[in-house]
């Protein structure tokens, strides 16, 4: 046995063999856990067949001014999905007007974000 | 005359007393040593946090005539917590701290992947002992394949210390070239169409079974493997302490402060074993060697394990999250990710990853304490 464990075959064969049945084991009581566990959400019953609902509405597309490229509208819409808004809750899309004060203040607004 | 006289004999005895009269060139290569993995630490952002500690032990490693390993001081207190295995289950305390096991316990069969993955440790190991080491020294060798620098540590310590120096750095260097070795291996294991698979969402884990998991894991570990009772032992607390909701300050220092000072003694106290006498041999340049051959074997494993899981699942599992079965927590579960993303810009593969890598963590100290069980003098 001394010599024949001493073989790095011999070595390498039996170590994969109980590192794959210790973590073997591991999994089956993960199983096990999930399988006792009080906690776990209970499988929801099989909804009665409903009449299908009508299909939503699609939503309004919002009203662009002329002279906002598309590119311009796909910019402004993945800025607003990064805050969680929607596209469809866009009702317009219009140029601000370009009071320098203003736009100087909604500048300092957004940095404060 | 005599004042000048005793002046010579005082500057004599003060240069026969430094450092610069015992300075042999070795000890120059291990501080040039030192300052590339400096410069790869700083320069490059390669394992920062380990390297830099590593690289300035390197050097003071190298000033003769310190005795800092002789006499007791603060560098031979930091040895003594290496040599009697004391950092290596600290440090695991804080990764348990850190590691979320969700993704494990949703998907248990990702374990098998964790446990291919060792397979690389056990070829370095058979290569290390054809080439004429010891199954000693070569299990300490081959467990860097295990990528996981705290328990390539705790293995060198106790079957080989006079390799720490080289096994350590060897693993810690893979582990920080992970992003470099592993990406050409996926793409040749792997086809196109697997690496595009998109896998679907992993279900709640509840609190429940967090609370369980590091308890039962422990026990089962621990009574099946007692030589790596301290490592998953403290793993399983750390993780114990993050998921109980109870011990907030706990898990804070156990990931935080705790980990750091370790890490500092941990790795300061690595790069104090590579001295010139111990570190310039040609067994260093093999343990090098043989560290990436494990390292290459075990991603390969695991990803053909992977391939071979993808079509026991219908083609639901992507083979890519294999690779991440080589622990370096959580380095190679984002590699699964770029690599997945690469080949499709919609697959989210990171918390799929996430089970074979902690996986891996365990597979790696479970590997560890066969061969310890198996071939501890």
């Amino acid at each position: 046995m001394e010599t024949q464990s001493l073989n790095p075959v011999v070595i390498m064969l039996i170590n994969m063999t109980i590192v794959f049945a210790v973590l073997f084991v591991l999994s089956l009581f993960i199983r096990l856990i999930h399988f006792v566990d009080p906690t776990k959400p209970k499988k929801a019953a099989p909804a009665p067949a409903a009449t299908p609902a009508p299909a939503p509405a699609a939503p309004a597309a919002p009203v662009v001014e002329a002279g906002i490229s598309g590119e311009t509208v796909a910019v402004i819409a993945a800025a607003l999905a990064s805050y969680g808004v929607g596209f469809s809750q866009v009702k317009a899309i219009r140029p601000a007007n370009s009071a320098s004060w203003a736009n100087a203040g909604r500048m300092n607004n957004l940095n404060k974000m | 005359m005599s004042i000048f006289d005793a002046f010579l004999v005082s500057i004599q005895s003060v240069w026969l007393d430094s450092g610069f009269a015992a300075f042999t060139t070795g000890n120059l290569i291990m501080i040039l040593v030192g300052f590339v993995l400096l410069y790869m630490a700083i320069g490059k952002e390669y394992e920062p946090l380990l390297l830099t500690p590593i690289a300035f032990g390197c050097i003071m490693a190298n000033f003769p005539c310190t005795g800092f390993l002789e006499v007791m001081g603060v560098m031979k207190v930091i040895n003594l917590g290496i040599q009697y295995e004391i950092f290596p289950p600290l440090i695991f305390l804080g990764v348990g701290a850190m590691t979320d096991f969700g993704p494990l316990i949703a998907n248990p069969n990702t374990l098998f992947l964790g446990a291919a993955a060792q397979f690389g440790v056990f070829i370095s190991l058979a290569g290390a002992m054809a080439l004429g080491f010891t199954a000693q020294e070569a299990s300490a060798i081959g467990i860097i394949g295990g990528a996981d620098g705290p328990t390539a540590i705790y293995m060198a310590s106790k079957m080989a210390p006079h390799l720490l120096g080289a096994i350590a750095v060897a693993a810690y260097s893979y582990m920080s070239l992970v992003p470099l070795i592993q990406p050409p291996i996926m793409q040749l294991c792997t086809t196109k169409k697997e690496r595009e698979i998109k896998m679907s969402q992993l279900r709640t884990v509840t609190k429940f079974e967090r609370l369980v998991f590091p308890v039962a894991a422990a026990i089962i570990i621990s009574l099946l493997l007692p030589p790596v009772a301290a490592l998953i032992g403290m793993l399983m607390l750390g993780n114990l302490f993050r998921e109980s909701g109870v011990t907030d300050r706990l898990s804070d220092t156990a990931q935080n402060s705790l980990c750091n000072m370790v890490t500092i003694f941990l790795a300061t106290g690595t790069g104090m074993t590579m001295n010139a006498h111990d570190f310039l041999t040609v067994d260093t340049l093999l343990i090098i060697g043989l560290g990436l051959l494990a390292f290459a074997g075990g991603t390969a494993a695991g990803l053909l394990l992977g391939k071979v899981m993808c079509r026991l699942s219908g083609w639901k599992i992507n083979p890519l999250i294999g690779s991440a079965g080589v622990s370096a927590v959580p380095m190679a579960a984002r590699v699964s990710q770029v690599v997945g993303q690469k080949a499709n810009p919609s697959n989210f593969l990171l918390m799929h990853a996430m089970g074979p890598n902690v996986a891996g963590v365990i597979g790696t100290a479970v590997a560890a304490g066969t061969m310890l069980a198996m071939l501890a003098k």
